[in-house]
């Protein structure tokens, strides 16, 4: 199989490809972009209401697939049930738009079946954090490299508008007709009170800076995390929409935040509801090794004593 | 000589039962007898009753079941808790543990009485040749030897095998243990007909092992390089077995968070191209069921092994039953249809197990196979199995034409289209749960639909004609007809066979692929048929009613049904066959007679 053209994975799986290969792929990228982010953009229609915020976060991650220069067929792109569930099939990458809150676990398995493909992940608040929330610990501690972003908006938009596991306690919606009774998920706390090592928050108010976040997730060796504060323009409160974003939102980088500070990243973490910091909240310095590694690990040991599978029934010989 | 004997050892957790049933088999393999041994426990983690059943023959073995033409007791409380498991007959021979205190003529039985005791000083003769309590199950397999003459000198050699490494005081005790419990069994004689037949010349040592680990062996076989999983009982053994060599072809297991993600890491990387499975019980299942639905529409090869147990809920998670069938057919929602086997041994696990790997990727389906706790957990001798014979399928690629302008979902006329996996240059392509058009993209066309649901059943009419997964047994025109699948068609072939030889004009068909509904197998079966039953370890008879839903059979056609856990006897089946010979005779005279009033 030729040498697949991957910085991130260069750099930490050294099996996919000589030294040589890798810098000289490196080189390449950098010299000449291989694609435009509108290689990954597909001719299919989204289905989202005019002013989505999820529009912006399909253009932010062509724009950071474009970045890192991966052929379209190099990545697969899984998601689950909801608004945002709708956006792989609007790249160009191969796309399974799966059931509700179960993304996470077909994504694994497609990254152990073939540790060579750049796998990004894409959920919602509800498919992330309520039907699904159960999965994103394991992920966690198996740090397997997938990029997660998911697109919080707040509100179960799909089914029109009923409370999600990140609504506002209070908040008045047509399943919460008195208010909710309940305190909401914080998605950054919960993924740093797991261990993630690669934890960012970004909104397409600022796409830019949504893009690099993206790519940075991506380029990250292990499990990435990215919450998008996505508004929901027909469901969603007026102080979540994109312009009030931009007058509330804080880049972490103003705030001379190190993201390789864990204590700092978890007190910011707790401010999730009343601020909006934009950027890489935390990058473990010392990321921990990837399950992959450890699978490939344990294959070129193990390899040796895998007898023909014709003779696999030998074992069966009693003694 | 006796052909055919039935051991049934029972004690306390610590008493060695299973491990001296494990001696007992893997003599009876190497010496080229045909055998299966059963185990039972009570429901302690440890500890607690143990229990064992060996069945020895010299002809192929087709069923653990049926009373015991020996009964070993260790201790009087653990042995009475298997009930119906250990069915002792005045014909059984008790051996017992003389300290129980229990007199010859009073065994704590009831209802039966026993004509050949013997009350043997087991722990007191483990004691004095190997210096510990422990021997005991030693000493019992000194006796078994001893009386039948099993395993004389293969015993041995497992022994110092197996207490090798504890070194040579340990070995030698045990060895001598044997010899007591030989010795005894010496100076003891039993009559000529109550020992054990050598194997017929000619039989070749042969393998030996359990459902469980067969199945694992064949998903290696057909090239399995993903399992996805979570431990439940009694399908553990698969995903063990798996861990213990998956990776040495490359292959990866997942211990999953849940069933859930078991298996949707299994469907995800059969997305990425590679074979993968799952395997669970009951309750399992039921998690499982979404995924194998989003596995149906979005065309994704998937093996789903549901080793069966009591239900429904937790029900028995020890014990076999067969009444998995109605949710392994039907349980996703929407139309869907997916294929759905079972083997009926230790054996048949490979050939069916290799098949849903075949199956699977044909016809680009999630396939379920049914075992049961019975055939997952048995160790069965087997001869050996010509892998060289077996086919392997991979799914359908598609060809550089068709990557040009690639319709993943292309309504062929076979229904079956090309797919591809990521990493494949051009083959790109939106998978998904939701319906879409051939090039897969989300669709809300009622058209569409209608020709995709059209397509997805359509692909699997060839499946149908499959004559080969299918077995019948004694004469095609005989007007009674048996129909059983799964481990229970072991017994209902042994109650054909007893038929048989009773002059009963009796056959029996065992369907290997039990959805989608052959209709035409059925009908052909039933054609001659007259009286009928489906012989079947449910409460309800599940294939009975599925096959009914298909095929209208004769109206005397009907169900022997009986819930899991006491496994359906041959004898008993045997019965009701006579019953069924008895009632086609009395119809026939009275049909003579009208004919003789006209």
């Amino acid at each position: 199989m030729p040498t697949l053209i991957n910085a991130k994975q260069s750099q930490t799986e050294h099996e996919t490809g000589s030294k040589e290969e890798t810098i000289m792929s490196i080189t390449e990228s950098i010299q000449a972009p291989r694609f435009q982010a509108g290689d990954f953009k597909s001719d299919l229609k989204p289905i989202w209401c005019p002013g989505c915020g999820d529009f912006g976060v399909v253009t932010a991650i062509t724009r950071a697939l474009a970045a890192i220069g991966r052929p379209s067929h190099e990545i697969a792109f899984v998601s689950g049930i909801g608004c945002s569930s709708r956006i792989p099939g609007y790249t160009t990458a191969y796309g399974f738009n799966t059931v509700h809150g179960r993304a996470l676990p077909i994504a694994q398995g497609i990254k152990l079946a073939n540790p060579e493909l750049l796998v990004l992940v894409a959920s919602g608040d509800g498919d992330g954090f309520s039907i699904g929330g159960g999965h994103v610990a394991h992920v966690i501690r198996r740090n397997i490299d997938l990029t997660y972003i998911v697109m919080d908006n707040q509100i179960y938009g799909l089914t029109k508008g009923q409370l999600s596991p990140t609504s506002q306690r209070g908040r008045k919606t047509p399943s919460s007709n008195f208010g909710s009774l309940e305190e909401p998920v914080n998605p950054l706390l919960y993924v740093m009170g797991y261990g993630a090592s690669f934890v960012a928050q970004g909104s397409p108010a600022d796409m830019a800076g949504l893009a690099e976040i993206i790519e940075a997730g991506i380029r990250f060796p292990g499990f990435a995390f990215i919450n998008v504060q996505s508004p929901c323009v027909t469901f969603g409160l007026e102080e979540q929409q994109l312009k009030a974003q931009k007058a509330k939102m804080q880049s972490l980088e103003s705030l001379h935040h190190d993201p390789a500070d864990r204590a700092r990243a978890t007190e910011l973490a707790r401010d999730y509801g009343t601020k909006l910091y934009t950027g890489i909240l935390y990058r473990n310095p010392k990321p921990p090794p990837t399950y992959g590694q450890g699978v490939s690990e344990r294959h070129q040991a193990l390899k040796k004593q895998a007898v023909p599978r014709q003779e696999i029934l030998n074992r069966f010989i009693p003694n | 000589m006796r052909e055919d004997l039935i051991i049934g050892i029972a004690g306390s957790g610590g008493d060695g039962v299973v491990s001296a049933g494990e001696s007992l088999i893997t003599a009876a393999a190497l010496e080229g007898y045909h055998a299966i041994l059963t185990k039972s426990f009570g429901s302690q983690i440890r500890g607690g009753e143990a229990s064992c059943r060996l069945r020895l023959s010299t002809r192929p073995v087709l069923s653990p079941t049926g009373p015991l033409d020996v009964a070993v007791v260790l201790n009087w409380d653990d042995f009475r808790r298997f009930g119906g498991e250990l069915p002792v007959q005045p014909a059984t021979m008790v051996i017992y543990e003389s300290n129980t205190g229990v007199l010859p003529d009073k065994l704590p039985l009831e209802g039966v009485t026993p004509v050949v005791t013997f009350s043997v000083p087991i722990t007191q003769l483990a004691q004095t040749h190997a210096g510990t309590d422990k021997a005991k199950n030693i000493v019992a397999l000194g006796l078994l030897a001893g009386w039948f003459g099993i395993g004389r000198e293969s015993v041995v050699a497992g022994i110092r095998k197996k207490f090798g490494k504890k070194g040579a005081t340990v070995v030698e005790g045990n060895v001598r243990a044997f010899q007591a419990g030989l010795e005894f069994a010496e100076l003891h004689p039993v009559k000529e007909e109550r020992k054990m037949k050598a194997p017929q010349p000619g039989q070749k040592m042969k393998l030996l092992t359990d459902g469980n680990d067969m199945c694992a062996a064949a998903a290696l076989f057909a090239g399995c390089t993903f399992f996805g999983g979570y431990p439940i009982t009694p399908s553990t053994e698969i995903m063990q077995f798996l861990d213990r060599e998956i990776w040495k072809y490359g292959g990866t297991v997942l211990q999953a968070e849940d069933e859930i993600a078991g298996v949707g890491a299994a469907v995800g990387a059969s997305f990425a191209g590679k074979k993968a499975m799952t395997a669970t019980s009951g309750p399992g299942m039921s998690l499982k069921t979404e995924m194998l639905g989003l596995a149906s529409i979005a065309e994704l090869p998937l093996v789903c092994i549901n080793v069966q147990r009591g239900g429904p809920s937790t029900g028995m998670p020890t014990k076999a039953e067969q009444a998995d069938l109605f949710q392994a057919a039907f349980s996703a929602h929407g139309d869907c249809l997916r294929p759905v086997l079972a083997p009926t041994s230790v054996a048949d696990t490979f050939g069916i197990t290799v098949e849903a790997f075949n199956l699977a990727e044909y016809y680009q389906t999630p396939v379920i196979v049914l075992s049961d706790q019975d055939i997952a957990q048995r160790k069965e001798t087997i001869d050996p199995i010509d892998t060289a014979k077996c086919q392997l399928v991979e799914r359908r690629r598609p060809t550089e034409t068709e990557l040009a302008n690639f319709a993943r979902f292309k309504l062929s006329e076979s229904g079956i289209s090309p797919i591809s996996h990521p990493g494949m240059a051009g083959g790109n392509y939106l998978a998904s749960g939701i319906e879409h058009n051939e090039l897969g993209r989300p669709t809300a066309s009622g058209e569409m639909h209608a020709q995709m649901n059209e397509k997805r059943f359509r692909k699997f009419n060839s499946l149908k004609n499959r004559r080969d997964l299918f077995v019948v047994e004694g004469d095609p025109n005989a007007p009674i007809g048996l129909v059983s699948w799964g481990s229970v068609a072991g017994a209902a072939l042994e109650a054909l066979r007893l038929a048989q030889a009773e002059g009963l004009h009796a056959k029996l068909l065992v369907p290997k692929l039990l959805y989608p509904v052959a209709e035409q197998v059925y009908q052909d079966f039933f054609a001659s048929v007259r009286r009928g039953l489906f012989i079947e370890q449910s409460f309800q008879g599940q294939l009975y009613r599925l096959v009914r839903m298909y095929v209208d059979l004769p109206p005397q056609v009907k169900a022997f049904a009986k819930s899991g856990s006491n496994p359906i006897q041959p004898a008993e089946v045997l019965e009701r066959l006579r019953e069924l010979a008895v009632a086609l005779q009395n119809h026939a005279n009275s049909h003579q007679r009208e004919a003789v009033a006209d």
